[in-house]
């Protein structure tokens, strides 16, 4: 019984993973309705910069995450005033191949600054090991994501989609001219999504580096994950994202655990099916 | 007669550009000192980035997992090969068959589905027997490659040499019978209804058009020219991994057709010429940092090519030729 | 590379000045992975090139040498086939370093024969891949039962009976996976439980669970070198495996030099199997690390791809000076290759005479922090290892 209240709280732990690393994506799409790739290369950069303040500068764990989420946040309006602000009009497609080619960029850049290997730092002493709890051995890394993403999640979706910044967010993005008309500053608000996309993209690539090694194809490697969830969420609901990430995270980890003969191949048959069903995702709500 | 059978007519003919087009492929053969061999890369990914534009550009489908219908055709090929089938012509051909078949599948499945969550399901489809090649080491050699595998001289006379002069034109006539076949297949009404359902769906099935089953039509079309281009890597190279059904190459075939330009059939091939001599050109410049370049070609590319370089180009030709047709006073009449 | 084409510049004009013919020239084809997951076997290949040159001179058999380099791009067999073809018919290049991967190497191997290009294989292990469908290829590397048996043999030895195995779900893990099982059941061991880790694989926590259920005394893995060899030794630390005794151990693969600080602590007291310690205690072996280091820095770390480099280099000078003055032979090339047995770095090696594989030490070593750095410590040696 230990066993199995064990694996699925690793599974649960894995979901939230999945979902802070996707959320910052989701973001993008809900609020702006852009399929920004990129993301997953400020994930990186979070990463990066936490890896940077923690192991040259000596900052401690918990004050380099703010650090990691500022830092993609910046870089995330920087990319968005030169670059991105002239394809909101644009096709998904469009949108995808423009996203990849600053993927690409960004992973020759990262390798340029910080070389192609992967990137060594330790986890303070009390986040690391296992901790008992209820009778059952936990990893204390792990019982710190749950934490962190459930505070994440309770914030997210409380903040950004039942606030009075959410809806004129959502505002400018229906109609930017009437949005406009009504006095909002639609510029400097798209620029604050899209900062806030970043960020948490980068706070989420920062708190995953521990499980996941951070090197220059990071993004490239957990892109294909994070559009999963992100899609099988339902596009850009923050529910839908945090639903299919302990949904699909649970699953792997279970199957892993019960069926190991099955290999990757679950979380990919599990989306294909999903996508037939609900092609708008699990909580999509453009139907 | 009317003038719209005229004027689609008047489409369907072969211009001057194109047949220049083709005497140029056939041409760069006797340049000297030309890499012959990336040339004949060139030609089958053109292929297999035409045999996307089908889907993408002529019925506005975006698959994200076409690499599968390249790989089920070179691993086909691979098979034939291996198992004492080496004659080459008629191996690509019956590669073609069960990709087709899976094509057609691909479409049943897909009819209903739209947008992102297409691409989601190309993809997971293209991982899923990626993961199932990957994993069949016994059956497929996994990610060593399927062993031995024989093909014989081209019409019983031209070995493929090291030099890859048989596999240049093998791969070159192979693309143009394909082309012809896909220019006359998409000028068909067929294609032209595959047209009419990409600008507007609803309005081809109040004209009677049966859209959601043409889907698979298409679907099996486009997954048999897929399959050819796979069967000639296989047949030009020997050789068959399971890369060739890997998600990498999903995404550069559609890169490539973007960047050459979808909807045009030769979009593909400029795309993959393109995309294929710069990445040649910057890995041997800067082999650590050459994905730089591609990714700022891409975003060079959608910046300022929106619909691709081969229809900018052309709407920038037409743009020329009315100028200088005005500058000369002779306009077209109003 | 500047200084070696002023100092080739300087020399060309010295000889020409004095009366001597124009200097003939051999070009060697350098295709390895210099960009993406595996860019840092192609920094090694550069950073062994570099080193072997300074030390030796630009020159081997009265010819002087030239590089063709070019980037593979990781198990790529399209674009290495393409390469091989290229370097081969185009720049003609008289012996080839690489393509790296098992795919690779089989694409390229028809046209190496045929051309008659001596080559050295590096960075692909799977057996059977050198001989009679290569004949003009010697392995510097290793073969996977190379490291595989000797470690099943060392675990029984040990009294650790029950061995888990875990390797990657694809073509080398299955190779790797069919000789320790193998071997394992010749000494007398026992399987206690078996798993594949897919390709792609972020999370481990299931199997972890699962080895914890079928209460081993050891674990074996193979897993290629990145996320997946940094991902199962994070995971055996973090989730107590580690902890609760059983023992950890792998081919070098898990714990090479140019990715154990990226694994960090987690990786001490992993038992390996490997061909290269940097700490391997020799004369020539010292001088390798500590020149290596001042030439190209302390980062990446050397890993075994640039001390196969470095011996492939060795054997293609060796070569050439055994045909000094007359013009390139290949056949007498690889005969003189096949057969030979030299010092390198990792300790005593031999190329197979019959068919170009290697034969050499196999050292279990353990990792451990000495002087505040991870390295793996020889602890035992299994001599003259054969490929088989």
């Amino acid at each position: 019984m230990a066993a199995v209240l064990t694996v699925l709280f690793n599974g649960i732990a894995y979901g939230f993973l999945l979902f802070i690393m996707s959320v910052g994506l989701s973001v993008s799409l809900g609020m702006m309705n852009f399929v920004n790739l990129a993301q997953a290369s400020f994930s990186m950069l979070g990463g990066y910069a936490m890896v940077a303040a923690t192991q040259r500068f000596g900052v401690p764990f918990l004050a380099s995450l703010p650090i990691a989420f500022l830092a993609a946040a910046a870089a995330s309006v920087l990319i968005e005033r030169l670059v991105l602000r002239h394809f909101y009009d644009t096709d998904d497609l469009t949108q995808v191949l423009l996203t990849l080619g600053l993927v690409f960029m960004s992973i020759a850049a990262v390798t340029y600054f910080w070389g192609g290997s992967y990137q060594r730092f330790d986890l303070p002493a009390w986040l690391t090991g296992q901790q008992d709890v209820l009778g059952l051995t936990l990893e204390t890394y792990r019982i710190f994501l749950v934490l962190t993403g459930a505070l994440l999640a309770a914030l997210l979706i409380f903040g950004l989609e039942r606030t009075r910044f959410g809806a004129m967010v959502r505002a400018c993005v229906d109609n930017q001219r009437v949005a406009g008309a009504c006095g909002l500053n639609t510029q400097l608000i798209f620029a604050g999504a899209f900062a806030i996309g970043g960020g948490l993209a980068g706070l989420g690539g920062a708190l995953a580096a521990n499980l996941l090694g951070l090197d220059p194809n990071f993004p490239l490697r957990y892109l294909v994950y994070i559009l999963i969830i992100v899609s099988v969420g339902g596009m850009g609901t923050i529910s839908g994202t945090l639903a299919a990430g302990l949904a699909l995270g649970t699953a792997d980890v279970m199957g892993k655990y019960y069926f190991p003969q099955f290999g990757g191949v679950a979380i990919y048959a599990a989306t294909v099916a999903v996508m037939l069903w609900r092609p708008h995702g699990l909580m999509g709500r453009r139907a | 007669m009317s003038a719209v059978p005229e004027w689609f007519a008047g489409k369907a003919r072969w211009s001057g550009f194109e047949i220049a087009f083709w005497c140029a492929l056939a041409g760069a053969y006797f340049l000297p000192n030309i890499d012959i061999a990336l040339l004949s890369q060139i030609f089958i990914w053109g292929l297999f980035a035409m045999s996307l534009d089908l889907l993408l550009g002529y019925r506005g489908i975006a698959s994200l997992g076409h690499a599968a219908f390249f790989g089920a055709g070179a691993y086909c090929a691979g098979f034939l090969g291996k198992y004492g089938w080496g004659e080459p012509v008629s191996g690509l051909l019956i590669s073609m068959l069960p990709a087709a078949a899976l094509g057609w599948l691909t479409g049943k499945l897909v009819q209903r589905v739209s947008g992102v969550a297409l691409l989601m399901v190309t993809l997971g489809l293209n991982l899923i027997l990626f993961d199932f090649v990957q994993r069949s080491t016994a059956l497929t050699g996994g990610d060593d490659g399927l062993q031995g595998i024989a093909v014989d001289p081209l019409l019983g006379l031209f070995r493929f040499d090291i030099f890859g002069r048989t596999a240049y034109w093998y791969s070159l006539g192979a693309l143009f019978a394909l082309f012809v076949f896909l220019r006359a297949f998409v000028h068909s009404p067929f294609g032209l209804a595959l047209t009419g359902s990409r600008e507007n769906a609803r309005r081809m099935i109040m004209l009677g058009s049966p859209v959601e089953g043409d889907i698979s039509i298409v679907f099996a079309v486009s997954a048999a020219a897929a399959a050819a281009a796979g069967a000639l890597l296989t047949q030009t190279t020997q050789f068959v991994s399971p890369a060739t059904l890997s998600f990498q190459r999903s995404a550069d075939v559609l890169v490539m057709l973007i960047i050459g330009g979808a909807g045009r059939l030769y979009g593909g091939l400029i795309g993959a010429l393109i995309f294929l001599v710069m990445k040649d050109w910057l890995a041997a410049l800067s082999p650590v940092y050459w994905y730089f370049w591609i990714g700022l070609l891409l975003v060079l590319v959608v910046s300022f090519f929106r619909k691709g370089v081969l229809p900018s180009l052309e709407t920038g030709m037409r743009g020329l030729i009315a100028r200088l047709g005005k500058a000369r006073g002779g306009g077209p009449p109003a | 590379m500047k200084q070696i084409a002023i100092a080739a510049a300087a020399l060309a004009a010295l000889l020409s000045a004095s009366g001597a013919r124009a200097q003939e020239s051999v070009k060697i084809g350098l295709l390895q992975s210099f960009s993406g997951i595996t860019s840092l076997s192609g920094q090694q290949t550069d950073g062994a090139v570099k080193l072997f040159m300074k030390q030796n001179g630009d020159t081997a058999g009265g010819k002087k040498i030239e590089f063709v380099r070019r980037d593979t791009t990781g198990p790529n067999p399209e674009v290495a086939r393409r390469l091989v073809q290229e370097v081969v018919t185009r720049e003609k290049v008289q012996l080839l370093i690489g393509p790296d991967f098992t795919p690779n190497t089989l694409a390229a191997a028809p046209i190496l024969m045929e051309a008659k290009v001596p080559s050295f294989v590096n960075g692909a292990a799977t057996t059977g891949i050198i001989g009679e469908k290569s004949s003009y290829s010697s392995r510097t590397f290793f073969a996977t039962p190379q490291l595989c048996r000797p470690l099943a043999e060392y675990a029984v030895k040990n009294n650790w009976k029950r061995v888990f195995v875990a390797v990657a779900d694809f073509a080398p893990g299955h190779d790797c996976e069919k000789y320790f099982v193998e071997a394992l059941a010749a000494a007398s061991g026992v399987l206690a439980g078996q798993l594949r880790v897919p390709l792609s694989n972020p999370e481990f926590s299931g199997y972890m669970q699962r080895i914890r259920d079928a209460k081993p005394d050891a674990l074996f893995i193979f897993m290629p070198l990145g996320e997946l060899s940094i991902g199962i030794l994070r995971a055996v630390s973090d989730s107590g495996l580690k902890g609760s005794g059983i023992k950890i151990m792998g081919t070098g693969d898990i714990t090479d030099e140019t990715y154990l600080d990226a694994v960090g602590d987690a990786a001490i007291g992993t038992i390996t199997s490997g061909i290269y310690s940097t700490r391997h205690e020799s004369e020539l072996n010292k001088k390798f690390v500590r020149e290596y280091t001042e030439l190209n820095g302390p980062s990446p770390r050397i890993g075994w791809t640039a001390v196969s480099i470095y011996d492939a280099m060795r054997l293609a000078y060796d070569g050439l000076n055994a045909q000094a003055g007359g013009k390139f032979d290949p056949d007498k090339f690889v005969s003189f290759v096949h057969g030979r047995s030299f010092e390198s770095p990792r300790g005593p090696v031999t190329i197979d005479k019959g068919n170009g594989d290697i034969t050499q030490n196999v050292y279990i070593r353990r990792t451990d922090k000495v002087d505040g750095v991870l390295q793996n410590v020889e602890i035992e040696t299994f001599k003259d290892v054969g490929f088989k």
